[in-house]
């Protein structure tokens, strides 16, 4: 008898841990969630200290172990190609497609296969499917005549002992309406890298160098480009005779054209891609005592190429070529206040550990602290954005590596000899790079996909920073059981009587309210596509018109589904909160002392005006811009932006975002 | 035994030449240079089947090591290694102990008097930690937990040409002429730990004489000594009991066997195993002591014989 007593304690001991801890911290819960999300913030803003040096992942890849072999032979004939195309455009168009003639000319020279692409470029209609699928041009081929057409060209190596499966690509976006000297400059630079690697033995990949015609948008060119080439059509000759009939007022163009016996106008493709690169000279900014190369990495909804690809371009770049490598950041918070504040708190921190012991040496001084907040802060606005910061974001989509990185001078490049050691620099550096890009026998794989830079070489990989957001996110369902014991333990006092009898069912009518409520969002995201419809309406009037028809939609449904307003509808919210990562927990119990419930009362304002996604983002606007140039329109112009951009902020500001917020609203104005 | 996924690669800025040296002097994949087995069949698998002799009846001769109690082997083995293994060809590990399984077998059947291990890899004297046959010796070009490092890199083609046990390993044999008679000690004691970066580390335990006597030209460079006999080599380890016979100079070669091997061998032409040749032979053997042509005659006598009685019994 006492062996089977003390057996029976001894299970129910062991869980009792667990139990005890998980009441503790139910019932703790406000304390908890604060202390959680303090030290949510505390992580967030440590972010830049505990950033770690890049390093090269991948061995094969070795960059900067071959001496390149891009000579002033090879810059020569840039700075040729350079002048034919000033003089081109000098001497006016007829065409207009004088560039692309001339370009392909040059590389049949260099005996590539060459072809030009046609493509027309999106419109900027709310379609809703071109959230879920990538092929968005497919509703717009019915076009009329004011849709805007533009011309590709490009131009495919062979490797002469490779296998022909795989490909490294290049593309020169330029303008080709009016090509200004930086373009002529990065065409130049494309063609030289074009023509010497004709020449290398060490290629193993094709080569693709697509010279991409931006007039409409340098995006638009690249991913109408890659959507053709890995979607390809068969089709009989009587729908080819169809599809140029189209384009004959454009261009004046004989069906079947043909340069040096080879068809120029077939689509002509070269395997996967492994990696792409989409470089170009920008204009000579700054008076710096280096020549600078920026780095766009982000593509669309957050992606990111894998961070070899940006180790060895730093890497070449400043070991090699001697460049200042700079990534994007926003640049009013550099000189904010706050962050130096905090920064020199760090700072007088990390001396004081290294005073205790030296080998606790983590600190960095303010300077580099405030850049590197500004840097992860940039790093952090356009993942989440979800819109891509250059070209290469089309190739994301793809699956393929990309980034785009721009060569600025510190002269102005008027001068040839100011051009050719440029060029000459510019040209080794891409040539390292497809050098050891070469080298892959497998696609990246080894280095991180999920990361931000704080410095170009400094980052933090995704199990660093989800910590903040993981601790920001963990009150939440705890308060949601503690919510949830209170109802429980408080009793069904204040609710209808007849629900009473549904003990146990009381949260289907929470759910109910979520899932109307979720249904108005929808309703309302989906409205757009219709505003949109209205012929020659201004930004301003389009916002009006949108909200006044989601409140008026909002309070029908209100009048037709009646609503059971109960405790359980907080219990709703926190069943959809969790899923917000943004959404400060709102604390919804009001008993308590005067101060205290005028103080939650004051917060519980202040947040739900934040929370209002069209009133955070004009404060946004008004903080980064000053508030003078503010105005409704604003929302209307960035929710067009963010839907051409498919990007998936859109419906987590939708579907998410404000169904959390007038749940907020439900419950603060519960009686 | 090459893995030989370097000389033709399309990276290779070099086709079909592979140097050791940045200087590009000595193209290692000339046409003087012998491989037996390259590609998809540099396997462990193989490796093992040509150390301890057991092939498939259709290997043909150039890819089996033909040696015998009284050869001096020296296998040298490069590429990635760890503790206890050496790895081919990106799939596959060839293990200490396998390796010492191997040796093992070597000895039993008397396939080498002397055998030289050298192996640089990383951790390479892990891989002969092992061993446990009399007559082998090991050196490795790090101790285990060390790693071996690569020489030089090549700017011109891109990789590191050579690493640096290999290349002290040729500098010193550079060094000697012909005739020198360096010993295996004064090789070994050649490595320094600061210039390999690495401890080189050998085994002698196993090895019955010592190192100083030993001149390096027994395993490097093939020069042998030579004993003239006029008796059929026998070997070293067997006593001289059977009777020999002389062989016949026909066959140059000298084979190892008994009397009565010998005369089964003499027995033993190409042409013994068909039938019809077989029945000619028996023919030949009977007819010796006779006159062919008076078997002619008798017969064709038989046959007249016949086709009269034949006829006079048909009419």
């Amino acid at each position: 008898m006492p062996a089977e007593k003390d057996e029976a304690k001894e299970p129910r001991a062991r869980p009792r841990l667990i139990i005890f801890m998980a009441s503790f911290l139910v019932s703790h819960s406000t304390l908890f969630s604060v202390v959680c999300c303090i030290a949510g913030l505390i992580a967030l803003l440590l972010l830049p200290i505990l950033a770690k040096s890049t390093y090269i992942s991948e061995n094969a890849l070795m960059p900067g172990s071959a001496n390149p072999v891009f000579s002033g032979q090879d810059v020569s004939e840039a700075s040729r190609l350079v002048k034919d195309i000033t003089e081109t455009q000098k001497m006016g168009k007829t065409t207009g497609i004088e560039i692309q003639r001339l370009i392909i000319q040059r590389m049949a020279d260099v005996g590539a296969e060459v072809y030009y692409h046609k493509f027309q470029s999106q419109s900027n209609q709310f379609h809703p499917f071109r959230f879920f699928s990538c092929d968005s041009n497919s509703a717009v081929t019915e076009s009329n005549s004011n849709t805007s057409n533009g011309l590709n060209t490009v131009g495919i190596i062979r490797a002469p002992r490779g296998d022909g499966k795989e490909a490294i690509v290049l593309v020169t976006p330029y303008n080709s309406e009016y090509v200004k000297l930086n373009d002529a400059l990065s065409l130049g630079l494309g063609f030289s890298i074009f023509s010497h690697l004709s020449r290398v033995s060490w290629l193993a990949k094709d080569i693709l160098w697509l010279a991409a015609d931006s007039r409409y948008g340098e995006y638009s060119s690249v991913s109408a480009w890659l959507k053709d080439y890995h979607n390809p059509v068969f089709f009989s000759s009587e729908n080819v005779d169809a599809n140029v009939t189209h384009d004959k007022d454009f261009l004046n163009m004989e069906n079947k054209n043909m340069l040096n016996g080879r068809n120029v106008d077939v689509f002509k493709r070269a395997g996967t891609m492994a990696a792409a690169m989409v470089f170009k000279v920008g204009e000579a900014m700054e008076r710096d005592p280096r020549d600078i190369l920026t780095i766009y990495a982000e593509a669309s909804n957050g992606q990111m190429p894998n961070l070899d690809l940006i180790n060895v371009v730093h890497y070449l770049a400043v070991h090699r070529q001697g460049f200042r490598v700079n990534i994007g950041k926003l640049a009013s918070l550099v000189n904010s206040a706050w962050l130096n504040l905090v920064g020199q708190i760090l700072e007088w921190l990390g001396n004081l550990a290294k005073n205790l012991n030296p080998k606790w040496n983590f600190g960095i001084s303010s300077a580099d602290y405030a850049e590197g907040a500004a840097t992860v802060a940039s790093s952090m606005y356009h993942q989440a954005l979800g819109v891509p910061t250059g070209s290469h974001g089309a190739f994301r989509d793809y699956q393929v590596d990309a980034i785009t990185f721009s060569f600025s001078s510190r002269f102005y490049l008027n001068n040839e000899n100011m051009q050719s050691s440029f060029i000459l620099r510019g040209g080794r550096l891409i040539e390292g790079v497809i050098r050891s890009v070469n080298n892959l026998l497998e696609k990246f794989h080894q280095s991180f996909f999920l990361y931000m830079m704080t410095a170009p070489n400094k980052f933090v990989s995704v199990g660093v920073y989800m910590i903040g957001f993981a601790l920001l996110a963990l009150p939440l369902p705890v308060v949601a059981a503690s919510l949830f014991l209170n109802h429980k333990a408080t009793g069904f006092t204040g609710t209808e009587e007849a629900k009473i009898a549904f003990g146990s069912w009381q949260w289907l009518y929470a759910a109910k309210t979520v899932l109307m409520i979720d249904l108005w969002a929808l309703i309302a995201s989906l409205m757009p596509y219709f505003i949109s419809q209205i012929p020659n309406i201004s930004p301003t009037e389009s916002t009006l018109l949108w909200v006044a028809l989601s409140v008026s939609i909002l309070a029908v449904l209100y009048v037709i589904l009646g609503s059971p307003y109960s405790h359980s509808a907080q219990i709703g919210a926190l069943l959809i909160v969790p899923m917000c990562l943004v959404v400060r927990p709102l604390k919804k119990h009001m008993q308590g002392a005067l101060i205290l419930r005028a103080l939650s009362l004051v917060c519980n304002l202040v947040m739900v005006v934040i929370g209002f996604p069209p009133a955070a983002l004009l404060l946004m606007k008004g903080f980064s811009e000053g508030f003078e140039g503010v105005g409704i329109g604003a929302v209307w112009e960035v929710a067009e932006f963010l839907w051409v951009w498919n990007s998936a902020t859109y419906l987590y500001v939708f579907l998410v975002h404000l169904p959390c917020w007038v749940l907020c609203i439900h419950i603060l104005l519960h009686p | 035994m090459l893995a030989d996924d370097m000389a033709c690669n399309a990276r290779n800025s070099y086709p079909a030449q592979v140097f050791n040296n940045e200087n590009h002097m000595l193209n290692l994949y000339g046409d003087n240079v012998e491989v037996d087995y390259r590609g998809y069949e540099v396997t462990v698998e193989n490796f093992l089947r040509v150390l301890t002799g057991r092939h498939e009846t259709a290997v043909p001769r150039s890819k089996r090591l033909l040696s015998d109690e009284g050869s001096h082997i020296l296998v040298y083995m490069t590429g990635h290694g760890g503790d206890e293994f050496l790895k081919f060809q990106d799939n596959e590990e060839l293990q200490s102990h396998d390796l010492a399984d191997a040796v093992k077998q070597m000895k039993e059947k008397h396939r080498f008097k002397e055998l030289l291990i050298m192996v640089d890899t990383c951790q390479a004297a892990t891989l002969f930690s092992q061993l446990q046959s009399p007559g082998v010796l090991a050196i490795g070009s790090s101790k285990k937990g060390e790693n071996s490092y690569s020489h030089h890199l090549d700017s011109d083609i891109g990789v590191s040409v050579v690493d640096r046990f290999t290349y002290y390993t040729l500098a010193f044999f550079e060094k000697l002429n012909m005739y020198s008679n360096a010993s295996l000690s004064s090789l070994f004691n050649s490595y320094d730990s600061h210039l390999l970066m690495s401890t080189a580390s050998y085994r002698e335990d196993l090895y019955r004489r010592p190192l100083s006597e030993v001149p390096v030209t027994n395993f490097f460079g093939s020069v042998m000594k030579t004993f003239h006999t006029d008796f059929a080599y026998t070997g070293f380890s067997m006593e001289p009991e059977a009777h020999i016979s002389l062989v016949s100079e026909t066959d140059s070669r000298r084979t190892l066997g008994s009397e009565n091997a010998q005369t089964e061998a003499a027995n033993h032409n190409a042409k013994d195993n068909c039938p019809f040749h077989a029945w000619l032979k028996v023919l030949e053997d009977k007819l010796d002591n006779e006159n062919a042509e008076k078997l002619v005659l008798y017969g064709l006598g038989s046959m007249v014989l016949l086709l009269a009685i034949s006829t006079l019994l048909s009419v």
